[in-house]
């Protein structure tokens, strides 16, 4: 569980991007944090993922301060996807998996190789295995960085604009395979995209201005906001 | 990292391949001259050095039981190389001169000569004297007494200064310009020997008394040089062997103009072998530096500020300067043999060039690709070392080899601090054959052979990094 704290967040030009915001993101499922554009998701996220430090409150994830957490560990219970993926254009699918199973949590090669296609052949993409990322599209760009976070086995993944890159129709498809990804670990997907964030969390948030405007359940939350 | 210990490995080996040199050595007799002002000194059919100073040279080891050893070196410098003690004395065919003993004790006179104007047989300019040579091009060789004379006494003649004789004659040959001065004996050797168009017109300028200037410091070496040249002169060992080079009659027909064609080979190839091995020390020596200077120039703020600003401040100097000023600065201020002088120049040279080009790799890298590393754990080194570098280091693949082919390039400024490189050994072929066209067109398509395959390199290289979507912007 992460609990999120009265956290506010401000840039050193003074713009108050995140101010004074509590959520909880449940163990399991998908959760969505939604909002106009410039409302502060990709802020907070930033905050959730120790990239920007709250000016301001606490975060918690199972108990513990993030804050306080040693580095390896933290990373290794928290994914995060960026809006512009971050794959490395210089490693094929197969590399950019393999890279931090070996690196950082200290797998053999043959070990890393395994687990990293066995992930892909569960997230059914293992024929993109061999490709270079400037080789594949957006869509199966999106779903490799995905993999990519979920060979680390995290217990969260943070997904920034998850579907920036999608058109309508792979947009569908996307959030079913994402649906059935949630064996694997809970999903915290930041998004402007309320038809996807319905069609794939049970719950959320409404963000406006850096302050959370709506919460509880997908469709009681895009009801509220429907009626103002 | 093996890479680190095979540069190391390598250029450790080329420096002991390159020392020790000169070796000044108690019982050697080391000598310097040019290697090109026949007949004193140029090489011969076989390649090596000859002349009348070679043999002075030799004679006088012999005397004073030292090994003799002849070192070829750029005239403009050759005082500057006696006086950082590069070697023992000159016997170069020096004129004694009041300024040259400010800074060096000369020997008695071993041959007395003189300047003397030589123009074109033809006589275009309708000249016979240097007092009708004002305002004509009248050419030296540069840091000859000759330019100090006719700057000073006729300052309304075009002085124009050549690095060897063998460029002055071509030049007159083609009529570019309108006579040279030279050595009386030098420009007669010429005319008799290579055939050369040119005749003698007036009096001499000047005479001269022709001495071996060695350091102040060193009396006792000026006695035995002395008492071996009154022995050689008592002997008639002298006069031998000014009959040998200007006696009556062609010396020997074969001295001149001919080199064997194998000979001219194993020259050039040597030379170029030489010029690539120091390209080849230099750029390793270069790059291994350029990647962590590169680094530290992309802190431009945090701790490491006062480190980015001295390499900051060193790059920016060593990018401003001429190569051939850090070149001779390294060789004579620093008093580095040529080799290491050489190699250490070019590589700190080609450091300052391609660590500008590694900050450029490294701030092209998208920040996005550190900050995905950093989102799955790795280290900050991995980052740099698997996420960062490897992209970086594509990206500047390209002007890299540009940098590559520029120190290639370069090496020909080695020839400078006596480096028998490749425009060396074609200098020494021309001084011989007359044929400057010829060989430096050779000299030029050698370096090419080398420089077009990289530079194609470079291009594919370029457009496949562009095909894979390296690099933001
Ligand atoms: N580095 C920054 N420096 C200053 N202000 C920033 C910075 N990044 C974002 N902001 C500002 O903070 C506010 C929130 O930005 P943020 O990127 O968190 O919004 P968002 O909800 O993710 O928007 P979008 O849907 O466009 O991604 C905006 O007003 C933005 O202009
Ligand atoms: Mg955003």
């Amino acid at each position: 569980m992460i609990e999120v704290q009265n956290v506010a967040y401000t840039y050193a030009d003074g713009t108050k991007a995140v101010n004074d915001v509590s959520m909880t993101f449940p163990e399991q499922g998908i959760f969505a944090v939604m909002g106009l554009s410039g409302s502060g998701k990709t802020t907070l996220l930033n905050c959730i993922a120790r990239f920007l430090s709250p000016k301001q409150g606490e975060i918690i994830l199972d108990g513990q301060d993030i804050q306080e957490m040693k580095e390896i560990d933290f990373r290794q219970q928290v994914g995060v996807v960026f809006q512009h993926l971050n794959l490395f254009p210089h490693m094929n699918v197969l590399e950019n998996m393999m890279l931090a199973l070996e690196r950082v949590q200290g797998k053999t090669k043959a070990a890393a190789k395994a687990e990293s296609l066995e992930m892909l052949e569960r997230l059914n993409i293992a024929e993109l295995a061999q490709s270079y990322p400037a080789q594949v599209s957006g869509g199966q760009a999106q779903r490799v960085a995905i993999a990519r976070g979920l060979a680390l086995k995290p217990k969260f993944m943070l997904l920034d604009e998850p579907t920036s890159a999608l058109d309508a129709a792979t947009t569908s498809d996307f959030a079913r395979w994402l649906r059935e990804l949630q064996a694997f670990t809970s999903f915290i997907i930041v998004t402007h995209d309320l038809p996807f964030a319905e069609q794939t969390a049970e719950q959320g948030v409404f963000m406006e201005s850096g302050q959370v405007q709506e919460r509880g359940t997908l469709a009681e939350v895009l009801k509220n906001i429907d009626r103002c | 990292m093996h890479y680190a210990r095979i540069i190391i490995t390598l250029t450790l080996a080329f420096l002991t391949l390159a020392g020790p040199w000169p070796a000044t050595a108690e019982e050697e007799f080391v000598t310097a001259l040019t290697g090109k002002f026949p007949p004193f000194s140029y090489y011969d059919k076989q390649g090596n050095l000859a002349g009348f100073d070679v043999d002075v040279s030799r004679e006088i080891a012999q005397r004073i039981n030292q090994k003799s050893q002849i070192i070829a070196t750029e005239w403009d410098g050759i005082l500057a190389g006696l006086l950082a003690e590069k070697y023992d004395a000159i016997i170069g065919s020096m004129a004694i001169t009041p300024v040259r003993q400010e800074s060096v004790d000369f020997s008695t006179p071993y041959y007395h000569s003189g300047a003397q104007l030589f123009i074109h047989r033809d006589n275009p300019n309708k000249v016979y004297s240097i007092s009708e040579c004002n305002g004509l091009r009248i050419a030296v060789v540069l840091g000859e007494t000759y330019q100090h004379f006719l700057e000073e006494k006729f300052p309304d003649v075009e002085v124009v200064t050549l690095k060897s004789g063998a460029e002055i004659f071509a030049m007159l040959e083609q009529k570019r310009i309108t006579g040279f001065v030279t050595d009386r004996l030098v420009g007669a050797w010429q005319v008799k020997e290579a055939g050369r168009p040119f005749v003698s017109v007036g009096d001499m300028l000047y005479k001269e008394r022709i001495g071996i200037p060695v350091r102040k410091d060193r009396p006792e070496l000026l006695g035995q040089i002395n008492k071996a040249l009154a022995a050689m002169e008592d002997d008639g060992t002298m006069q031998r062997i000014h009959q040998r080079y200007f006696g009556l009659g062609k010396t020997s027909s074969s001295k001149l103009g001919t080199m064997e064609p194998s000979v001219i080979a194993t020259k050039l190839l040597k030379g170029f072998a030489v010029s690539l091995g120091i390209a080849f020390a230099a750029i390793l020596l270069g790059f291994a530096l350029a990647v962590p200077c590169g680094l530290l120039l992309t802190f431009r703020h945090g701790s490491l500020k006062p480190i980015h600003f001295l390499i900051r401040a060193f790059v920016d100097f060593i990018r401003g300067t001429p190569v051939l000023i850090q070149l001779l600065f390294v060789w004579l201020g620093l008093g580095f043999a040529p080799f290491p002088a050489a190699i250490l120049t070019l590589g700190i040279c080609a450091m300052a060039y391609m660590a500008e080009v590694v900050r450029a790799g490294l701030m092209s890298v998208d920040p996005g690709q550190d900050l995905g590393a950093k989102a799955l754990g790795l280290s900050p080194v991995d980052r740099f070392r698997f996420v960062v570098w490897p992209q970086a280091f594509r990206i500047a693949i390209p002007p890299l080899m540009n940098c590559v082919v520029s120190l290639i390039k370069d090496t020909a400024l080695v020839s400078i601090i006596s480096i028998p490189e490749l425009i060396r050994e074609a200098q020494s072929i021309i001084s011989v054959t007359f044929e400057p066209g010829l060989y430096y067109l050779i000299a030029g398509l050698m370096f090419f052979a080398v420089t077009f395959p990289l530079m194609k390199l470079s291009d594919r290289v370029e457009r496949s990094i562009k095909a894979k979507g390296f690099a933001h912007d």
